[in-house]
């Protein structure tokens, strides 16, 4: 019977760390790097795949605003106010027209993705609009693209009110207005939206920093449960309090330092608003991290098992990402997900990121979402102790 | 009739398994139940209403005091408090409380009764996309409405019957109308294109552990003599597998690494089999270790489309095409999965790859972010992804009432990439039956 060659990770069981019955914090910490390093699989999901979601994330959110949506337009009166209309629409930024003869081959471009919405002019529009009679056009948006949607609405809204307005001018004007004062009021209460933070509303620098912190917590989560998992397959998952502390803090810096290269790197790279409150950054990821990392050794005690944790954690990013409050508002949630949720790191931990280090909020703005992770700390640290305690017992009582 | 017992011999092989082994139970059955509920339950609340906004009002008149009733009569927004200071306010949005502020200047009513422009100031925190664009919607629809108020006040001062005033105001009205989801209900629009990217995630899972478990316990060569020979007969296996437990007595059950045991197995199916493994015998057994998962998700994509089928009248034609489409992403996921894992000889790899392509993928697939939006270099990532394909045929069909005819072509496309998929895994499948060496990677 021929043996096949053992895999480094069955050769390096070594009987030393079980047995010594208290191993140093440092001795600990020094221990998993050692690991960290000598197994592929944990140093690729520590650290190689965050630096390559830093780039490949944002990746289609480059172009950032949404610009030049295809449109489609069917005129059906054809007269010099309709094509005025046609050509403000036609030059507005926001929207890409064409020509459609009806409604139903504006339907069927809509249908296989051409158009994302069209504009119907009615006849007898001008006509109307000269004899002062109400005077509609419709525009129609695809409510299935929210987004698109929105571009659709809003770009022909200003295109049709801009000549809208030209006419009432013209008739102010003829009224024997000023054409200045007449211009002017045509909006009698004008908004001026001043958007905070993210200025440009670009779609990437509103999405990637949370999801960042994120992938920054699965990544650490499934590597710390792998590592875990496997010392677990070797009988070498035993250790002492300051043994469990030292792992954690080996597991967190790894984090600790991807964390530091996003707010550093990749969102200076992308030009998100970033670093408003560097130190209050910092102070979040030494709470996050090993706060992550301690949940991490739970779930590898309980997965026990090497690829458990990739397979039971990869397909919770989305809804974690949903309950976190940030996409979508946390008390729109049904009552009982609005506790849940909060047994999850990313939960105060994308807010809490992102009141820092994108809005520049102070340390004490954001003091609940620190001690909600010092408590999540603190609980999952207990956990930890537990388990390890319950394995212990179950072990004496093997023995006995 | 080999190739039928083939197919249920590995049915029963993998229903052994899965008996036995809670967690990858649970991930075949309970996981995708929980998920596909889960994710509708986060949008049972369908509408975004009352979102915190505060006011600051410098003007204190009467018209200030409409335009602040008329924000707090906005369904979609609630103002939570009137601020004095900005910095007051400000503070408020840092710590979330709030996530704009509208301010009323303090010339706002003077403006308006001397004919000028009086423009309300919002300030939004832009950096919550989804908030922001609401509270920007909402709050331009009530600017709007004073506007008119104001504006049709003016005219009929001005001796202009008051129905003549309302169109002079404004000569061309706008219909605006949202074909398909006209409630901008989020429970169509996110829950029901979220389910499919988690189905098609978790699908990919399963399709790299079942047949990565066999790669990792060095288990492949016992399944293919099991499938192809009816040997060893099933009886034996529970004896390996609870010495196995004997060994390791304080693993539980569901672990399969006693290193002696499989190497004893597989060193015994390594050497005449190997090299002569039957390809359609394999595909039959491969069918058939996919059983259970397909007809767990077969049930599971129902359940996704009876939530996301609106009430309205959808023709039971799309929404059969639409089924079918999702079952083919789901065993597209399936072979993709076992495609990663056998190309790289590694459970670990095989999920690796699984995870990067298909956990961010929802993010690449155009629903939230539009498809024309996408940076031209990454459309090209995003078209290689299956469910970019099938979230079009799913909006257009079950939101956009399109003809069935319509998609046909994106059912076509998912059918002919499941069969290659499924060929490319059956026949890495052979290549990793000729190389036992290489088993037992982690």
């Amino acid at each position: 019977m021929s043996l096949p060659p053992k895999d480094h990770l069955s050769s390096t069981t070594s009987d030393s760390t079980k047995q010594s019955s208290t191993p140093s914090f440092l001795g600990s910490f020094l221990q998993t790097i050692k690991d960290i390093f000598s197994d592929k699989g944990v140093l690729l999901l520590l650290l190689i795949a965050p630096i390559i979601y830093g780039f490949f994330y944002p990746w289609p959110y480059s172009t950032e605003v949404v610009n030049h949506v295809p449109v489609g337009i069917i005129d059906n009166d054809n007269s010099n106010l309709t094509r005025t209309i046609v050509r403000y629409a036609s030059a507005s930024p926001q929207l890409d027209t064409q020509l459609f003869l009806n409604e139903q081959q504006a339907k069927e471009a809509m249908w296989s993705d051409e158009i994302a919405g069209y504009m119907v002019i009615p006849s007898g529009l001008e006509q109307q609009v000269l004899s002062g009679k109400a005077a509609n056009v419709s525009v129609l948006g695809n409510g299935g693209y929210f987004l698109l949607n929105k571009n659709v609405q809003m770009g022909f809204l200003k295109a049709v009110s801009t000549v809208s307005a030209g006419i009432e001018v013209k008739k102010n004007v003829a009224q024997g207005a000023y054409s200045a004062t007449a211009a002017a009021n045509t909006q009698a209460v004008p908004l001026v939206i001043i958007p905070l933070y993210n200025q440009t509303e670009g779609y990437g620098a509103y999405v990637v920093p949370a999801v960042s912190i994120l992938i920054l917590q699965q990544t650490l989560l499934i590597a710390t449960a792998m590592l875990i998992g496997t010392w677990y397959e070797q009988r070498r998952h035993a250790t002492s309090i300051r043994g469990w502390l030292g792992r954690i803090a080996a597991l967190s810096m790894f984090s600790f330092i991807i964390g530091c290269f996003y707010y550093g790197w990749t969102f200076e790279l992308h030009h998100y608003p970033r670093g408003q409150n560097m130190l209050g950054s910092l102070l979040f990821l030494l709470l996050f991290c090993p706060t992550v990392a301690t949940l991490g050794c739970v779930l590898g005690l309980w997965f026990r098992q090497r690829e458990r944790s990739m397979q039971i954690l990869i397909f919770s990013s989305l809804p974690m990402f949903f309950v976190s409050g940030y996409p979508w508002p946390a008390d729109q949630l049904p009552t009982v997900l609005q506790i849940i949720r909060w047994f999850v790191p990313t939960t105060p931990g994308i807010n809490t990121s992102v009141q820092l280090n994108q809005m520049g909020a102070s340390i004490s703005q954001v003091s609940t979402g620190f001690y909600a992770l010092a408590a999540l700390w603190v609980f999952y640290f207990a956990l930890l102790m537990w388990v390890r305690w319950h394995d212990a017992n179950k072990a004496l009582k093997t023995v006995s | 009739m080999k190739l039928s017992k083939a197919f249920l011999r590995s049915a029963a092989y993998e229903r052994r398994f899965l008996t036995k082994n809670p967690w990858d139970f649970s991930m075949v059955v309970w996981i995708p139940l929980a998920t596909v509920l889960l994710i509708w339950w986060i949008f049972s609340q369908t509408q975004i209403t009352d979102l915190p906004i505060g006011v600051i009002d410098q003007d204190n008149s009467t018209i200030a005091n409409t335009a602040v009733r008329y924000l707090e009569a906005s369904p979609t927004l609630t103002v939570k408090q009137l601020y004095y200071s900005e910095a007051e306010a400000k503070a408020a949005i840092l710590q979330r409380d709030i996530y704009a502020i509208v301010i009323i200047p303090e010339d706002f009513s003077r403006h308006i009764l001397s004919g000028k422009p009086a423009p309300l100031i919002l300030q939004v925190n832009a950096q919550y996309g989804t908030h922001s664009g609401i509270i920007q919607t909402s709050v331009q629809a009530v600017a709007g409405t004073l506007s008119a108020g104001v504006e049709i006040q003016r005219l009929v001062k001005q001796g202009m019957a008051p129905s003549q005033a309302a169109i002079a105001y404004s000569p061309i009205g706008i219909q605006r109308i949202s074909l398909f989801n006209a409630a901008t209900d989020y429970q169509q629009f996110l829950a029901s294109t979220v389910i499919p990217a988690l189905l098609h995630i978790l699908a990919m899972v399963i399709g790299a552990t079942t047949i990565g478990r066999e790669l990792r316990d060095k288990r492949l060569g016992h399944w293919y003599r099991f499938i192809s020979t009816g040997h060893p007969d099933l009886t034996r296996t529970t004896q390996n597998e609870s010495t196995s437990g004997q060994i390791l007595n304080a693993v539980e059950n569901n672990q399969y690494l006693s290193k002696n045991d499989q190497i004893s197995v597989s060193s015994h199916a390594n050497e005449d089999m190997m090299e002569r493994a039957n390809v359609l015998v394999l595909l039959f057994g491969l069918l058939g270790k996919y059983f259970w998962p397909t007809l767990a998700f077969s049930i599971w994509a129902i359940l996704a489309l009876w939530l996301a089928t609106p009430q309205e009248s959808v023709a039971m034609s799309s929404v059969l095409a639409t089924y079918a489409g999702l079952i083919l992403l789901i065993m597209l996921s399936f072979w993709l999965g076992a495609i990663f894992t056998l190309g790289s000889f590694s459970l670990r790899m095989g999920l690796s790859a699984t995870g990067f392509i298909s956990a961010p993928s929802y993010a690449f697939a155009g629903v939230t972010f539009p498809y024309i939006a996408i940076s031209d270099s990454a459309r090209h990532w995003s078209d290689a992804l299956p469910l970019t394909h099938y979230l079009k045929l799913h909006i257009a069909q079950l939101q956009m009432q399109a003809p069935v005819a319509v998609s046909l072509p994106i059912v076509y496309g998912l059918a002919i990439a499941t069969t290659i998929a499924m060929t490319l895994t059956t026949l890495l499948t052979k290549r990793a039956l000729a190389h036992p060496e290489r088993w037992g990677a982690r």
